[in-house]
């Protein structure tokens, strides 16, 4: 039993990770309609600039090293503003194009963010800091240690995940449901032209999906950076589980990412321990097949709500 | 300017393709001085290679380009054929051509059966639900090891020429020759498929579900039926990788390779018989830029390919909104040389039709109106 809620609080942790980065995703998808395949490589770029805010070396020149709250913010602030110009530049030309097309652009960013970190700052791993300890009126947050939960022990940096990433997805769902600026991304990823006849200044909204998508993506990439090591390669994995977990949770739903994510955490988690020999006497299934175990839930979840777990089904008039 | 006909113009490019790629590609370095440019080795095995990638992105371009349905795990459907192929000669002492249909044939069944439950998905989750199976097939190829021989992977002689051809061709030029006709076979298979009943079926189908149904055709029926033919012409896509490559692993396929083959038929050109070999040689021959640069001495050039990779799909995809395929259809369309309206006409009877491409089932009003570029006068 030990074993068991052990795992799943591991898995809830990992689920967290893949969670954040679905969230961004989700927030892409909801006010855009696209699928960003550079979601990952631009949280690493961001994180990146972070690194540099931190290390204090900027761009060649040396600076003095920031706090790391206050790098936190200024790489927001980046996030916002790469995010922003990304689509100015480089979605609005093909605004309104098959979604095909842009797909392949978001792939083409995809390269271009990985060569250019490759670049900027070689691909030799680097550290990355958790976030430090804060203490308020006793109660410490952050920092190092871990947390004793009856039998079992988690440790501060994925607790911060997880309230990051439950907090993050509070925070949306509140935008995207309570404000009218939520209302009018949401009317403009569902209907451009009727949103625009409505007054909605469309491109206006679409620049601010990717803003928040990137900033979403940047704080993720700051919360993944300190477990898997600072490098250019470092989303791909969670990458592609924050596609599934989007998907198992359904796309226009940020609650949904999140569960999604934590889904597929535990999922992975409890069929990587329970599959060792150790419990199953079976030759045709293993421990290293949970990406095969977690990826057939996804499908056969799928099955019964073809769009995911919160996801709405879209209705067509003819 | 000499006045042509149609029909002359599209002789001339027909004797000009066959003598380039029957002639000039694999006979060059025997005969120096009789060509322009030389092709050694190690292009007629790249040329090979466009050939293979051919395949497979007509298959996929049946699927989304002409269907409408997003696969990103094709790369499954290639290990699938490969493996059988590969086993059946490894194993099974098969001679190699009799096991590429069986590879065809078995992998279009599998792709029927993945059909089914892709009937209920559309967009995002399709996409992902395919990729699953991509990221899936290398796990499930290591596991079990006593048909797939695990991570060691399957070692198979390659064919070479056999009797009296051996002494005119080497083994490159023979494994040239075998994935061209290859190629030309699939080609002519895909064009036929699209011009026929059920080729025009899935277009409705994309162009709108609804309408496709009130006009009494089948939806679930040739859903599935784009998802196995797409997935025959994977497997027989496996099937000559093997025989080329000479060995099969699980690591043969992994999911950027899926992913590649989406953004080979895009840049190409979707639903388009000459968009999915364009963007076959496009990406074969991209690594080609990069070795260009690197004989610039640029700083740090070897970061550069990537950056200079995703610009340019980038620019591509602004520049040329229907793939190389829509770009070339424009360039013919101008007052253009005796021979660019030659490859021009000739394209537009081999079934070069670019159209707008809703693969998400289109929105409302106006869907399926599209640009239809039909062929030649």
């Amino acid at each position: 039993m030990e074993l068991f809620l052990q795992q799943v609080l591991t898995g809830l942790a990992t689920g967290a990770v893949y969670g954040l980065v679905a969230l961004a995703i989700v927030l892409i998808y909801r006010s855009t309609d696209v699928i960003n395949f550079a979601q990952g490589q631009m949280a690493m770029f961001t994180t990146f600039f972070a690194w540099m805010l931190l290390d204090g070396s900027f761009l060649g020149r040396n600076i003095h090293p920031l706090h790391f709250w206050i790098a936190f913010v200024l790489t927001l602030a980046f996030g916002i503003i790469l995010g922003a110009v990304l689509e100015r530049v480089i979605l609005r030309p093909v605004e309104g194009r098959p979604i095909l097309t842009i797909v392949i652009v978001t792939l083409g960013l995809f390269s271009v963010f990985s060569g250019l970190a490759t670049w900027s700052w070689g691909g030799i791993p680097k550290a990355f800091p958790p976030p430090p300890e804060i203490k308020v009126t006793g109660i410490s947050f952050f920092g190092d240690g871990a947390l004793d939960i009856g039998p079992t022990v988690i440790s501060y940096h994925d607790l911060t995940i997880m309230v990051v990433a439950v907090g993050i997805m509070l925070v949306l769902y509140a935008f995207f449901q309570y404000t009218p600026i939520g209302l009018a991304m949401r009317a403009t990823a569902q209907n451009p032209v009727a949103a625009r006849l409505m007054g909605i200044r469309v491109g206006n909204m679409l620049t601010l999906g990717w803003a928040l998508s990137a900033a979403v993506g940047a704080v993720g990439g700051m919360m993944i950076a300190p477990l898997v090591l600072l490098q250019p390669p470092m989303m791909l994995g969670v990458l592609l589980y924050a596609f599934a977990a989007a998907v198992l949770g359904g796309m226009d739903s940020p609650p949904g990412a999140v569960v999604g994510g934590l889904i597929l955490g535990v999922v992975e988690n409890l069929v990587g321990t329970y599959t060792t020999e150790e419990y199953l006497h079976v030759d045709w299934f293993g421990p290293e097949m949970k990406l095969t175990a977690a990826l057939v839930v996804i499908v056969l979840v799928l099955m019964i709500r073809p769009t995911g777990l919160f996801g709405r089904k879209a209705l067509r008039r003819v | 300017m000499l006045r042509t006909t149609a029909r002359q113009r599209r002789l001339l490019a027909f004797v000009l393709l066959a003598f380039f790629l029957l002639y000039w590609i694999p006979f060059s370095n025997a005969f120096p001085g009789w060509v322009p440019v030389q092709f050694g080795s190690y292009r007629i095995f790249q040329a090979t290679t466009i050939a293979m990638w051919a395949i497979v992105a007509l298959g996929l371009n049946i699927l989304t380009g002409y269907n409408g349905q997003i696969s990103l795990g094709h790369g499954a459907f290639v290990a699938l054929g490969g493996y059988t192929s590969a086993i059946l000669i490894f194993d099974h002492n098969w001679p190699f051509w009799a096991t590429i249909p069986i590879a065809g044939l078995l992998t279009g069944a599998i792709g029927f059966l993945v059909g089914l439950p892709a009937l209920r998905l559309t967009g995002p989750y399709l996409a992902i639900a395919t990729l699953a199976l991509a990221l899936a097939t290398p796990q499930i190829l290591q596991k079990y090891e006593g048909l797939t021989h695990g991570s060691q992977g399957i070692n198979i002689d390659s064919p070479t020429p056999p009797g009296a051809l051996d002494n005119i061709l080497n083994d490159t030029q023979y494994l040239y020759f075998f994935a061209l006709l290859a190629a030309f076979i699939m080609t002519i298979i895909a064009w036929n498929i699209v011009r026929s009943r059920m080729g025009r079926a899935f277009v409705a189908i994309r162009d709108s579900e609804i309408a496709a149904q009130a006009m009494g055709i089948s939806v679930p029926r040739f859903k599935t039926m784009a998802f196995a033919i797409s997935a025959f012409f994977a497997g027989i896509c496996g099937g000559v990788y093997v025989q080329v490559i000479g060995f099969v692993s699980p690591r043969s396929f992994d999911v950027l390779q899926s992913i590649n083959y989406l953004t080979t038929i895009v840049v190409g050109g979707l639903a388009s018989i000459l968009g999915s070999i364009l963007g076959a040689a496009v990406f074969v021959l991209v690594p080609e830029v990069n070795s260009l640069l690197e004989g610039l001495h640029l700083p740090a050039a070897d970061q550069a390919p990537d950056v200079l990779y995703g610009a340019s799909l980038i620019l591509v995809m602004i520049f040329m909104p229907y793939g190389f395929a829509g770009f070339i259809r424009r360039v013919g369309r101008l007052q253009p040389p005796l021979v660019m309206q030659s490859l021009s006409d000739f394209f537009g009877q081999v079934g070069l039709r670019v159209r707008t491409i809703r693969p998400n089932g289109g929105g409302g009003g106006g869907a399926s109106s599209g640009k239809k570029r039909d062929g030649s006068s």
